[in-house]
């Protein structure tokens, strides 16, 4: 099993490398079909025309764009990521520094839909049909509607309101890393959170159901399994759709964020992004989305591992257990 | 039972004693927050700032290639300008790091005079190679457009430094603005400098003792500063790109100050406590603009210009859009500074007029597209209005909402636009006036610029200003300043083009 499982995942990797090539190839065509180029942007409305053709020249925009790319790709290979075409400043700094904001705003949020989710939607699932159920089932639609900077403004005001100490925006004290002040990201996690966890609660609902239901879970029960061991039971088969459908959001994340990170001053990958593109920061958008894409085939093979590990083993695993039991 | 009583006494006792202990403990901490709370407050020098401006990743040190805000209000802390646009003073200028700037009889040769005692932070002298650096380090480094400004009017190659405190620089033609020109953005930097650094030699009121692009920057006083010592031991600058993270940040005392706040969030910080919201004064005013193409239909004709100045109510949108906190424009750049003629009559709303107009030119129903993004607070807003006056005299207009960025990032297609909106920063009219399009008004203006006696260029000036309001192709409704909003206990800042902080102080 461990051999077949490195296969896949290698199998997984080379496919990943293909499609990442690919998509360099669309994210270029796709900026250079936008109107307008960061010529537009740098010179501003003032520039005389030879002006804004020495800009052009400097940011090396006059060339043809097969040939920009190709340039692009051959650097990118050799880790030069360039230069930003609005500031001059390096593009590798900027992209992980936004990187590493993402990831301590994601981080959080993940643990928190996962226990959201893994808490509601077990509780939901194993009581099928009580009130708490349709209760949990209701609330989760609710939050699943709601628009982002609708949830995360209330969940600011409430803040303001009973948690004065909470910080409204994620202001960093100079030299500081939000790893070292985890209280600035709690409000944003919470709101990503709160606006994620909902489609997973629901999938992990149904799956636990379906488990509760099963043969194997009906003679556990009638063996005199109960609490958090018959939880374990149910759960340990019913995980792997939830898993996956985890993997699914926190990618989903990784770029989907934008209004959460802005308005709560967490610039992330999702926020330069759509900056970059405003501005036609080729370069910028290249490595931003680079940088998304490789994270999100990264996330989506680990949950994939993941939930295959917890596949397969759970009917062996719950088979031991009636049988120390009897 | 006596030994009882005598235990119980004592213990009795201890208690007592343990709670008037904790009472005491409890009245001494209370007078401590009670003494706290009526702390003397800080004296009006030391301190620390906390200001946000709309910042982003892509900010740098540079200030000839920083594309945000936030970047010239940093470098202008940083390194001391030449000199200052100051409309109420005799030569148009207050004087900096250049003492004086004479200029020849003949308008064709500027002489400045460098100040005495003026240093760099690393002990050089500011001297007039310094100076000449400054001017054309925009054309050497490649700056960004705006910082061109001196090189489109002087001739930098043949400028020369005969001494130490003498620059003295030959205009391309002559001009008699050239001070207002070379004050307008100018920053003093060492000679050669082609990096910026933490570390670069600086002249300014303040010293950089921390720099993170797109987070935080830290500032302390420049003890050595040559002009009025500021009041503030040091400044935090935060980089918060989103206008209402701005606002929230200021509400929860996270910052003491934030700048460039859209009208909406002054309007709901104007009620909080212990928050004051103030916009720039005339003529630190963006013009907001939007230009008809008079070479085709239907705005080829005068008359349809004209319907459209008067069909659009800027009363409502002052009152609506910016909430009481802009300016009525009059179709012609250049309001509150002195050469804008004030005598020309304020068009006001005549919708009636406008559709006799447009039936005398045979133009009702005319199919108009507005574009317009949101590249200035308001504008999408203000096309929004412009568009609803428009439909109501009877001209079948639209309007095209571009996403951010897009209006000005295909430059050739925004000249294309049939009807399209823009802004040009607070800048005075003559020195930054376009010509190609009006012969009469390019000769007007030329005039204004060049004639050798002041009577002569302000009566050209004027005439330029009159042909733009009759016949020109802009509808200019509105002025609008930056908003800011402080918490009380700060005070002193300058609301220029960008907000100086070099004079303020904060009080707690």
């Amino acid at each position: 099993m461990p051999g077949r499982v490195t296969r896949s995942i290698g199998a997984r990797a080379l496919v990943a490398v293909a499609m990442l090539f690919a998509l360099t190839a669309v994210v270029f065509w796709c900026t250079e079909v936008l109107p307008g180029d960061a010529v537009g942007v740098v010179s501003g409305q003032d520039a005389t025309p030879a002006e804004r053709d020495a800009v052009r020249v400097a940011l090396g925009l006059d060339r043809p764009a097969l040939e920009r790319y190709v340039d692009w790709i051959a650097h990118a290979l050799q880790g030069d990521l360039g230069v930003s075409l609005v500031s001059g400043r390096a593009v590798a700094g900027i992209v992980s520094a936004r990187f590493g904001t993402t990831v301590s705003l994601l981080v959080p949020a993940a643990l928190g839909i996962a226990a959201l989710a893994g808490a509601l939607g077990t509780a939901a699932g194993l009581r099928q049909g009580s009130r708490l159920d349709r209760f949990l089932s209701g609330a989760t639609v609710v939050l699943i509607g709601t628009p982002d900077f609708l949830l995360a403004t209330m969940l600011l005001a409430v803040s303001a309101a009973c948690l004065p100490a909470l910080p409204a925006v994620a202001l960093l004290p100079p030299g500081g890393s939000l790893w070292q002040h985890p209280e600035l990201v709690v409000l944003p996690a919470l709101a990503l959170a709160l606006g994620g966890f909902g489609s997973t609660m629901r999938l992990l609902r149904a799956s636990v159901a379906h488990a509760a239901r099963a043969p194997f879970a009906e003679f556990a029960r009638l063996n005199g399994v109960r609490g958090p061991r018959y939880v374990r039971t149910v759960l340990a088969s019913a995980l792997g759709p939830a898993i996956h459908s985890l993997s699914i959001m926190i990618a989903g994340l990784l770029g989907g964020g934008i209004v959460v990170e802005s308005l709560f001053n967490v610039p992330g990958v999702g926020y330069e992004l759509g900056r970059a593109v405003a501005t036609r920061d080729v370069p910028l958008v290249q490595a931003l989305s680079l940088v998304v894409s490789a994270s999100c085939l990264f996330i989506l093979l680990v949950g994939d591992v993941l939930s295959r590990l917890a596949g397969p083993r759970a009917p062996r695993h719950a088979d031991a257990d009636t049988a120390v039991t009897v | 039972m006596e030994s009882d009583g005598q235990r119980m006494d004592l213990f009795r006792r201890t208690r007592l004693a343990a709670v008037s202990a904790v009472g005491v403990a409890a009245a001494l901490a209370l007078s401590g927050c009670g003494a706290s709370a009526e702390a003397p407050t800080e004296t009006a020098s030391g301190g620390t700032l906390r200001a946000a401006f709309a910042g982003s990743t892509t900010e740098t040190l540079d200030y000839l290639h920083g594309p945000t805000a936030l970047d010239y209000v940093r470098a202008r802390l940083v390194h001391a300008p030449l000199c200052e646009i100051d409309p109420s003073a005799a030569d148009g200028v207050s004087y900096g790091v250049v003492q004086s700037i004479d200029v020849s009889a003949d308008l064709s040769q500027y002489t400045l005079k460098v100040r005495p005692g003026v240093r760099f932070t690393d002990g050089n002298p500011v001297t007039s190679q310094d100076v000449l650096y400054s001017l054309r380090a925009p054309v050497v480094l490649k700056g960004l457009p705006f910082t061109l400004l001196p090189s489109r009017n002087f001739d930098l190659d043949a400028a020369s430094a005969p001494d130490d405190s003498t620059v003295v620089l030959p205009a391309i033609s002559p001009i008699a603005d050239g001070r207002e020109i070379l004050c307008q953005s100018m920053l003093t930097i060492p000679n050669g400098t082609t990096e910026f650094t933490v570390d670069t030699p600086s002249s300014g009121p303040f010293t950089i003792a921390s720099f993170e692009p797109g987070q935080s920057t830290v500032l302390h006083r420049n003890p050595d500063y040559y002009g009025a010592a500021p009041s503030l031991e040091e400044i935090d600058l935060f980089s918060i790109p989103d206008a209402e993270a701005r606002a929230n940040a200021l509400r929860n005392g996270q910052v003491d100050f934030a700048s460039g706040l859209a009208p909406a969030q002054a309007q709901s910080l104007q009620g909080a406590a212990g928050i004051s919201v103030t916009s720039s004064e005339l003529p630190y005013a963006s013009y907001l603009h939007f230009t008809m193409d008079s070479t085709k239909a239907p705005f080829d004709d005068p008359r349809v210009r004209e319907a459209v100045k008067l069909a659009v109510n800027r009363d409502r949108i002052v009152q609506n859009v910016y909430g009481g906190l802009a300016f009525v424009g009059d179709d012609v750049p250049g309001l509150g500074f002195p050469s804008y003629d004030q005598s020309l009559p304020q068009r006001g709303y005549d919708p009636a007029a406008a559709r006799q107009l447009l039936a005398d030119a045979g133009a009702q129903g005319a199919q108009v597209t507005l574009t317009a993004g949101p590249e200035l607070p308001g504008m999408l807003e203000t096309a929004t209005l412009i568009v609803d006056d428009l439909r109501a005299v009877g001209i079948d207009a639209s309007l095209n909402e571009l996403p951010p960025g897009q209006l000005f990032a295909d430059y050739p297609a925004y000249l294309a636009m049939p009807f399209r909106a823009g802004y040009t920063p607070p800048a005075m009219f003559e020195p930054n006036y376009k010509p190609g399009a009006r012969p009469d008004v390019d000769a007007l203006v030329l005039r204004a610029r060049s004639a050798s006696d002041a009577t002569t260029r302000l009566q050209a000036s004027h005439d330029a200003q009159q042909l733009l309001w009759q016949s020109g192709d802009q509808l200019g409704p509105v002025f609008v300043p930056n908003i800011s909003a402080a918490r009380d206990g700060v005070s002193g800042v300058r609301e220029l083009q960008f907000p100086d902080l070099s004079q303020a102080s904060v009080t707690r």
